[in-house]
Formats: structure tokens, sequence, C-alpha cells
């Protein structure tokens, strides 16, 4: 079959996966919910940014004067083939009912279809907010044509970069697969990379504040030209540009001869991935799996959920990957991370015993506890029918995340009296650490038994099911909150900044309310789906 | 080893397939004739599923070569509408209704559009699914996403059915719809390639049967020919089975390549080989 088949197979298949992704979303409430809430956040956004965007149109007397124009442009492309590549690891590196779409159609149309399907999606989540904004501009400018006009350019350049985005993504699926210790080390060197572009955006920002950098000047060091003068190709015509740029005619055909041959590689390192099996070692690798340690410790065996809170620890020390949502922690590291390294000798006792908190807290609710009827759900016809209540099930779980986030939350602390915390601070750090801790792990249940995920997700090559990100920022949101709150409270206190006023009891009261009330009617909501599973 | 017959659906010869140093396949031959009903049968991890993969293209082989009604399986685009594949979780999508993912597929196939609608509509009569055929495939049974999903894989009429437990968990009126199926694509000629667990399934309606057993065909005949050979066993086909896959193929009394009387032939390892692959 010719390239144009493939190409009316590819979007065929786009089109379908598209109006499956849009069916999906529509499928659950709660993630309509969710969405509604997106929307009404970045709406607001949107509709402030309105008239600003009309306002630069009118003023704009120049493209080099467009705000942002240059280091967008340039940075666009490199942001899309990263997200592209992401994405193609997270979930689009196998088609979905690969075997029908295998032996019906050519690779290079479920490649084609893939990438189709992805720019339909990006389409979806960002189209009406960036043709609002072109839109508002282009009529501020007096000249609405940029609109169509910016399109058009858009549309290779996007196109090119989703391309060779999806090309990376393979390629780097490949060399995993043959590799399975790089995929570990890209792993541990990923989270590294977080942290280090987390901190270093943190004190690169401190930079640019105290030697009073202009952000204008680094922006142009980081500006290619030739694709400003590409995108200054949909300005023609209109005030800002008389004539086409030598520069950014190249640029089109550069973008124009790059996609092609970036699908023909795509379709090449699909084939290969695609039609070839995962490699299966030759012995399988050692697993402890001995009777001995499926035996429940104490102070685990002394009750039937500390039995259940063993069986999750002992898996998530067998299989740690199904725990990658953790990782969004780090994004909220670098503030403190900044923090911690600016601060002064006498400050950094205090504030590791505070992180150690905070950090225990974090993992006690969020390891286990955001995902429970999700997690739990292939083992859910057994679980309810052994006899076992309900109410153990999900102490099990809750007592497991105690279990893990109580020693940092005690040993941070307790560690800290080295860096020149107090003894008696330290302990009543530990002690603050402890109640937060089993509020979180109590909280977290609740939560994440009111928006199970279900769907298992491919991330990084592992199929596992993780909560949904809207559950991890409201878990976020508000145990960091009541945490910061607690450790604060605790701060002033103990170095006497604090008097007993009846303003201040009635505070503490009401925080304690909250901190024990919401976890525990969290816990009880969490009880009350799981014996309510079979009434879905 | 058959010798390589020009007129066969499937052909294949010496197929290897290994994982690291596990062997999942050790000179696997086949050479099975247009129309056939090929029942494969062999225990959980003997190696059905890789097969299937490997004649249908979807996995290559570590050596060896396949030719399916003709087309070398790497040459995709021949092969695709020469194929038909049910595999054993029925590649749908919930998000659809059964008219369409048949639409869909039909599309895909490049079925022309009124021969598409004539035989969908057909096929969903036939299978019992019109009535619901516009309901979404989250809300249908286990049963009625078979049925979809066989449907999906005979939609373009192919010269070669490969169908992987194709009545597992299904009642008994949707498994015999579907062996009645296969029965009547047979006479029709094409050549079904079926694997599954579910013995009286193959002795109803497979011509041949083969049998893996650690990588390698150990028995090969029609089922009359495997129920006769076991008859010191007790004589069913279950039997049959039972003794190639438990000890190698000596229980039959085999160890020569056996020509069935349908003219497919393969070629069965000796028995005390069998297990020295793993």
């Amino acid at each position: 079959m010719s390239a144009g088949g493939d190409l009316r197979h590819g979007l065929r298949i786009a089109r379908a996966e598209l109006s499956r992704s849009i069916r999906g979303y529509g499928r659950d409430w709660r993630r309509l919910v969710g969405i509604a809430f997106a929307v009404l956040f970045l709406g607001g956004y949107l509709l402030v940014s309105l008239p600003a965007a009309y306002a630069v149109g009118r003023r704009t007397g120049s493209i080099e004067a467009i705000p942002f124009l240059g280091a967008g442009t340039s940075l666009l492309p490199v942001g899309l083939v990263g997200l592209a590549a992401l994405r193609t690891l997270e979930r689009i590196g196998r088609p979905p009912a690969e075997d029908l779409l295998l032996l019906t159609t050519h690779p290079r149309a479920v490649v084609l279809g893939l990438i189709g399907a992805e720019l339909g999606r990006l389409a979806v989540w960002f189209g009406v907010p960036i043709v609002a904004l072109v839109t508002a501009f282009g009529f501020g400018l007096g000249a609405p044509t940029v609109i169509p006009a910016l399109g058009l350019v858009a549309l290779p350049l996007f196109a090119c970069s989703a391309v060779w985005g999806y090309t990376l993504g393979i390629g780097l699926l490949r060399a995993f697969r043959r590799l399975p210790t790089i995929r570990r080390l890209l792993k541990i060197g990923g989270i590294g990379g977080f942290v280090v572009l987390t901190f270093g955006s943190q004190l690169a920002g401190g930079l640019i504040a105290e030697r009073s950098i202009q952000a204008s000047g680094l922006l142009d060091a980081v500006s290619i030209r030739p694709l400003v003068s590409y995108v200054s190709l949909a300005f023609v015509g209109t005030p800002l540009a008389d004539s086409v740029s030598l520069a950014g005619l190249g640029v089109l055909a550069a973008l124009i001869a790059l996609t092609p041959v970036g699908v023909v590689a795509a379709t090449q390192q699909a084939s290969a991935l695609w039609f070839t099996d995962t490699s299966v070692t030759a012995e399988p690798s050692e697993t402890k799996t001995g009777g001995e340690r499926l035996a429940a410790p104490r102070p685990f065996s002394v009750v039937k959920s500390g039995r259940i809170a063993w069986g999750h620890l002992l898996r998530a020390v067998r299989k740690p990957q199904e725990f990658t949502h953790l990782i969004l922690l780090v994004f909220f590291l670098g503030p403190v991370g900044t923090t911690v390294v600016q601060a002064a000798d006498d400050a950094l006792g205090p504030l590791v015993a505070g992180i150690g908190v905070g950090l225990g807290t974090y993992l006690a609710g969020a390891t286990f506890g955001l995902n429970p009827l999700g997690d739990d759900r292939p083992h859910l016809p057994f679980l309810l029918l052994s006899g076992t209540g309900v109410r153990t099930i999900v102490r099990g779980r809750a007592l497991a995340g105690v279990a893990l986030g109580l020693p940092v939350a005690a040993a941070l602390p307790a560690a800290s009296v080295v860096l020149g915390t107090h003894l008696l601070h330290a302990a009543v750090f530990a002690a603050v650490g402890a109640g937060t801790v089993v509020a979180a792990a109590a909280f977290g249940l609740g939560l994440g038994a009111a928006y199970p995920i279900y769907e298992e997700r491919e991330f990084w090559g592992t199929e596992t099911v993780v909560p949904s990100t809207l559950v991890m920022l409201v878990f976020l949101a508000i145990v960091g909150g009541g945490t910061l709150i607690a450790l604060l409270g605790t701060w002033v206190t103990l170095t006497g900044g604090l008097g007993l006023s009846p303003l201040v009891v009635g505070a503490a009261v009401v925080y304690l309310a909250l901190t024990a009330g919401g976890p525990y009617l969290s816990y009880r909501y969490a009880v009350r789906r799981y014996r309510r599973y079979h009434l879905e | 080893m058959p010798s390589a017959n020009t007129d066969a659906a499937i052909q294949a010869t010496g197929l290897r397939k290994v994982y690291g140093s596990a062997v999942a396949l050790d000179d696997v031959s086949l050479s099975i004739p247009s129309g056939t009903v090929y029942g494969f049968l062999g225990p959980n991890g003997a190696g059905k599923t890789t097969t299937m993969r490997i004649l249908t293209g979807l996995t290559r082989p570590t050596d060896g070569s396949v030719r399916i009604a003709g087309t070398d399986v790497r040459d995709r685009r021949a092969l695709a509408p020469r194929v038909g594949y049910l595999p054993e979780t029925p590649p749908l999508y919930d998000e659809f209704s059964a008219r369409e993912q048949l639409d869909y597929v039909a599309d895909l196939r490049d079925i022309p559009q009124s021969t598409a609608q004539e035989r969908i509509e057909r096929y969903l009569s036939e299978f019992e699914l019109r009535e619901d055929a516009d309901k979404r495939i989250d809300a249908y049974s286990k049963g009625m996403k078979q049925k979809t999903a066989f449907v999906q894989a005979v939609l373009h009429e192919p010269d070669v059915l490969f169908l992987d437990e194709p009545t597992a968990g299904l009642d008994p009126r949707a498994a015999r719809r579907i062996r009645e199926s296969i029965a009547a694509f047979a006479d029709e000629g094409t050549t079904v390639f079926l694997s599954t667990h579910i013995l009286p399934v193959v002795e109803a309606v497979a011509d041949e049967v083969g049998v893996l057993f650690d990588g390698r065909v150990v028995a090969e005949g029609t089922p009359a020919e495997l129920r006769e050979r076991a008859e010191g066993e007790g004589g069913s086909l279950e039997d049959a089975f039972l003794a190639v896959t438990s000890g190698g193929a000596e229980g039959l009394g085999s160890g020569e390549t056996v020509e069935s009387t349908a003219g497919a032939s393969a070629s069965p390892a000796a028995p005390d080989a069998s297990n020295d692959s793993r």
C-alpha cells in the first residue's frame, strides 16, 4: 500500500484513539469533576489574559517586541520533543489492541495514528486557550489573518517535534528492553535530575532576584534566531512584517523534510519493538520469597491488621516500581532544599527535624493510601469473601503507611540533635510527627477511596495502577498545609514565641479537632467504600 | 521434518524461539493444507501462544521460516488480508460499540463500505449481537465480547484463521455458535488453526491435531488416529494428550514422523528429547 494509504489509515486510527480518549474522560464522573475544576481554575487565568493579549497586539510595533516570542519559540520544540518522548515512554509505546492493529494495517499507519492522536489530545487540552489568546492578539494587532497563519506555521513545527519525540521515546524503550540496567539507572538518574532541576531553578531564581539580573537578557540568550524567523512568517502581511525571510523559509523546508524522515525512523524503531518479544533472562532472578519472610515479625504478627500491613510492606520491597507516584514529592522538596542550603547554622537542626516529620507524614499517607480500591481491586473478590472484616483490611493499609512513615518522622528529628536541635525539641518534633503520620495514613485512605483509579498504566515499562494526580495534589495541599501548621506552631511554642492566650488555646483545639476528626471520618469513608464495593 | 508443500496454507519450517538460554520452541515444522481445521494442543507453557504469534508474524522466530497462504509472514502488507487472528484476550476497545468496532476494523482493512455493511449486519445477526450492537463493549458479557472479536477476525474473510482459546469461558450456546462457525469457515475453504485446552471442541471440529510439549511437536494426526494409538491408555483424545505430554511421545508408540490422512505433517521430537530443552 502507498504512503497515502498508510496516512489514511493513520488518520483513522488517530480519530478512533482520540474518540476513545474523549469517551474515557466522560465515563467517570469523578474525572469530569476534576476536569471541571481544572477548567474553572485555568479558565479564570484565561479570562484575565485575553484583554492583556489584546492590549499587547495593539501596542506591539515589531515582532521583537512581542513578549517571550524569542524564548518561547525556541523552547517550544524542545519542550514538545521532551513531552512526546515522555508520553511515549509512559503511555503510547505500544498501540492499544496491539494484535488487532498490527495484523490489520502496516506499522507505519499505526505510528502515524498514535502520533496523530497525541497531537489531537494536545489540541483538545490546549487548543481552546491558545486559539483564544492568538485571536485576542490578532484582533488587537488589527490583522485577524495572523490567526490562521499562526496555525499553519505551528502545524509543521508541532508535527516534526511530535514525530521526533516519538522516535526518541521508542528508541529509549528499545534500549530499556535490551539493557534493563540502563532503565534502572535512568530512573535513578531521572529522579536525581528532577531534584537537581528543582533545586537549581530555586537557586537560579534566588540569584536572579539577589543580583537584579534582567530576565529579558536571559531569555534573549536562549532564543534561536532561525526559529524566530520561521514564526515571523505568520506575521507577513501584517504591520509587524512585510517580507518573507530566507531563514524562515529554510526552517520550514527543514521541518517538512525532517518529518517524513522521522516517520521512517519511528516506524523502524517501533517495528523492532513491537515484533520482538521481551528478552527473558536465562535464569529467573533470585527472589527472596522464603516462608520465613512471609511470616510477619513482631509487632506486626500480634493483630490481623498488622499481618496485612506486613504483606503490603513486603510487596513494596519486592516491587518498588509500583510506587513511582511518590516522585511527585520531589517538586515540593525544591524550595525546602534551597532553604536548607541557605539556612543559618542554628536553624539547620530544627529544619531537618521538620523535614523528617513532613517526609514521614507524606510517606504514611501517600504510599499505600491514595488508591486503595484500585490497588486492591484484583484481590477484592478474595478479600471481601475471606471472612476478615473490612475495617481490618483498611486498618492494615493504614498500619503499613504508619510503619513506613513513623520511623522517618522519628529518626530525622532524633538525628537532628547532632545538628544542634535541643533534645527536648527533637522529642517534641518526633511526637508531633507520630500524630501527623497517623492522621495522614487515615486521611489518605478516604481521599484515595473517593477517586479510585483502576486502569493499569505503563510507566517506564512497568504496568501499574497509580493514584490520580488530582488526589495527589489535594493530599499534598491538605496534609502538607496541616503538617506545616503543626510544625510552625510547635516551633513557635518551643521557642517561647507563643503565650497561652484563649485565642491560641482555641486555635489549637480547633486544629487538633480537625486533625483528628478529618482523618477519622476519612477512614470511616474508606471502610464504607470497601463495604459497598460490590454495589458498584 | 516435512518437505515444503507449496500448496500448504500454513508452512512452517524449523521454527526455533529462544529467550536468553530458555528454549521456547525447538525445531517446530508444520505443513497444513488449505481448508483444514488444525487443533493445536499442549499444556500450559508448552509454547502454543508463541507458535501462534510467530505464525501470524507478530513475533520473530530465532530461526526458521513461515509462509501463510504462500506469503512470507515478514511481508506484513501481503500477510494482513490473508490472516485473521483471535488472541486469547479479545483485542476490543471498551469505549466503542460492537458496530463501531467492526466499522473501524473494516475501514482499516479497506473493505468496500457496502460489502462491509452487508457482512457486519449478517454476522451481527448470526452471532445474536444485533440487539446490542450499539451498546458500548464495556457493558458486554464475556461471551458477547468473544463473539464480537471472532466476527472482527473473520470480517475480511481471511484464507487462514488463527484462534487462541476461542471458546474458553463461554456458555454452551455461545461456544456452540463459535464451533459451528469454525466448521462453516472450513467448509468454505478457510484454514483454521485452533489452539485450545478444551479437548471436546477439538474432537468436534478438528481434522488434524498437533500436540506441542516443551516447545516441540510430539504427536500429530487425526483425532481418530491419536485416539486409536492411545487405546492402551483408555482410547480418548484426553488419554492421548496426557500420554504424550507426560513422558514424551512414547506413550503413543510414536517417534517417527506422522503422516496424516489429511496430509498435514509435523516433525515430532524423539521421546527422550522432549524434555531436554528446558
